[in-house]
């Protein structure tokens, strides 16, 4: 295993997060996305940390980030939630008032 | 030992608003009649006590917490600016003059106020890739829960839902973009990067650094509101409370142009005698000339048509941050100065603005322009600082928006012939938002309608925070040495690593 496979899984982690997030009406799929996304910059801070600068801040940013992205999916899921009681969906596309 | 000391001393600021926002939480327990006053003092108390910290940390520059964070004149203009903006906003905004807020639990709207303050602090102060990432995360995840506050409104609701949808995926494509940062770097601390930089760069790095921009500039262009990441800044000010609006469009931007300017101008440049040496001569102002054009004509140009008051002042907001990047644009002393005092002109000038829609939704209920007609004779006081506030939005001497205007214009245009299409642009985008703000002032004062309905009843300290503002966009002009001695003492950047 070198930097270049990591590298490489995290580029399709990201990619797909994208994909996920672009393609998907239900919000939890939506969110399982950006998780992906940010798992992927996770997966790079702690394989950049391991095998390329040889320091442990890269390991300490994923640390943090792990508890953002708990808060943001917390925050998110409550909003989700609230949308459901709300409208009885989950579907992105039903949130449709605010436009113009 | 030394360095923490010194470091807690340099964080008073942040530590004031730490301690108000655990005590507005406790207070917030008590099941007592006084809760709520208590917690308004108590907010009030934090703001105004960090306001005193941060004055007197004046001309204090250096790092605290190893490097994590810095402490520097630019540093503190923002934070003043950001504290500034919560406390107009806790002293404006109150539960009784806002319909939508009434009746609703105020110990979370105070907490929340404090928590993103507090973030916003942070964010001024970020100088590792980490605390900028976690400063802005918070700052987001707490402006969420702030455009939900009306629970059971679908409007309130679906703003957060695009809120935090589009702000989860633009800041994972920036943690993405700092996680490759870091990699080609092999540091996170954001003097660390400059230098590293600044040694030279091979063709391959220098690519991939186009992409770690771009992927940056997406947490950056959703904080600030600009094009391309603008998508949810309508729909989010719309469905949002109007007092959360009116602090959203003021306090989240100017704390993203501080992390902009900071992660522009303190990692990838070197500060020069006149105009900052960007590292690596990558070609940086092209990216950032195209990005604030585009904000600017699709701000203006969305917001012609809108007849929902606060649809059309996110417009406005969008459009606003595009004449700010000018001044990002310019990459000079004179830019950044530019800047400032720009956001310090748009604080009062929106913050005006919205206080005048908050209260006429008070009392009538609706935000839609159509309904706006009469009101010159039902509400003088109201249509004369509304017509202060807009023109001063418009840029009209002598109000301090047109201050604002021309000093990122001026740093743009002095920056030689290549950049004088982009103050070409801005002059024109100026002649496009007259119309629209012009609009609102025909109808309010001009049109005929609404003859049956009553004069409005405003409170006495309604109408003095009215009068308060629209003098404060008056005024400034008159002591314009001061404020701009100030601007150029806020100059300095700590650069050291």
């Amino acid at each position: 295993m070198t930097l270049q496979h990591y590298l490489l899984v995290s580029a399709a982690l990201f990619a797909l997060g994208v994909l996920g997030l672009l393609t998907r009406r239900n919000a939890v799929n939506v969110l399982m996305g950006i998780e992906l996304i940010l798992n992927s910059a996770n997966l790079n801070l702690v394989a950049f940390s391991r095998y390329g600068t040889g320091n442990l801040e890269g390991q300490l940013f994923a640390v943090f980030v792990v508890v953002i992205a708990a808060a943001e999916v917390a925050v998110a899921l409550a909003i989700v939630l609230t949308l459901y009681r709300l409208r009885r969906t989950p579907n992105l596309d039903e949130a449709d008032i605010l436009k113009g | 030992m030394n360095e923490i000391q010194q470091s807690l001393q340099r964080f008073l600021p942040e530590l004031a608003l730490t301690g108000a926002l655990l005590l507005v939480v406790l207070v917030d327990c008590a099941q007592a009649a006084w809760k709520n006053a208590a917690m308004r003092v108590l907010t009030l108390a934090g703001l105004a006590g960090s306001l005193a910290f941060c004055l007197g940390l004046r001309g204090v520059s250096g790092e605290i917490w190893s490097g994590m964070m810095v402490v520097d004149p630019l540093g503190l203009f923002f934070k003043v600016l950001l504290i500034g903006a919560s406390l107009l906003v806790a002293l404006v905004f109150t539960f009784r003059n806002s319909r939508e807020l009434h009746g609703q639990g105020q110990g979370e709207f105070y907490a929340l106020l404090l928590a993103v303050t507090l973030s916003n602090l942070l964010m001024a102060g970020a100088n590792d890739l980490a605390m900028l990432y976690l400063a802005l995360e918070m700052v987001s995840i707490t402006s969420y829960v702030m455009v939900a506050y009306m629970k059971g409104d679908r409007m309130s609701n679906e703003a957060s839902l695009k809120y935090i949808l589009f702000g989860a995926a633009s800041t994972g494509a920036m943690l993405y973009g700092l996680s490759l940062l870091y990699g080609i770097t092999g540091t996170t601390s954001l003097p660390g990067i400059r230098e590293f930089l600044g040694a030279g760069m091979t063709d391959a790095t220098r690519t991939t650094m186009y992409l770690v921009a771009m992927l940056v500039f997406a947490g950056f262009g959703f904080k600030t509101a600009a094009v391309p990441f603008h998508f949810w800044c309508p729909d989010v000010y719309q469905g949002a409370p109007t007092p959360v609006t009116a602090f959203l469009s003021v306090a989240p931007k100017a704390a993203g142009f501080a992390i902009l300017t900071r992660f522009f101008f303190s990692g990838l440049a070197t500060p020069g005698a006149d105009a900052w040496d960007l590292t690596g001569s990558i070609d940086w102002p092209w990216v950032l000339m195209l990005v604030s054009a585009l904000t600017m004509t699709v701000g203006n140009v969305a917001a012609l048509t809108q007849t929902n008051l606060k649809r059309l002042l996110a417009y406005s907001s969008i459009a606003h941050a595009g004449y700010v990047m000018l001044g990002v644009v310019a990459l000079s002393a004179n830019g950044a100065r530019g800047m400032i005092v720009y956001l310090l002109a748009y604080l009062v000038m929106n913050l005006g603005a919205f206080l005048v829609v908050t209260l006429i939704h008070h009392q009538d209920g609706t935000f839609d322009l159509r309904d706006y007609p009469g009101l010159y004779r039902r509400a003088p006081l109201l249509t004369v600082s509304m017509a202060i506030f807009l023109l001063s939005l418009m840029g009209i001497p002598p109000m301090v928006g047109f201050m604002g205007k021309l000093y990122v214009f001026a740093a743009v245009i002095e920056r030689g012939p290549s950049y004088w299409w982009l103050a070409t642009v801005g002059a024109l985008n100026a002649a496009i938002a007259a119309y629209y703000y012009a609009r609102i002032l025909k109808t309010m004062i001009i049109d005929a309608g609404n003859e049956e309905k009553p004069a409005f009843r405003l409170a006495t300290a309604d109408q003095a925070w009215v009068a308060v503002l629209a003098i404060a966009n008056l005024l400034p002009i008159f002591f314009w040495a001061r404020i701009e001695d100030w601007a150029r003492a806020s100059l300095t950047l700590y650069a050291g690593r």
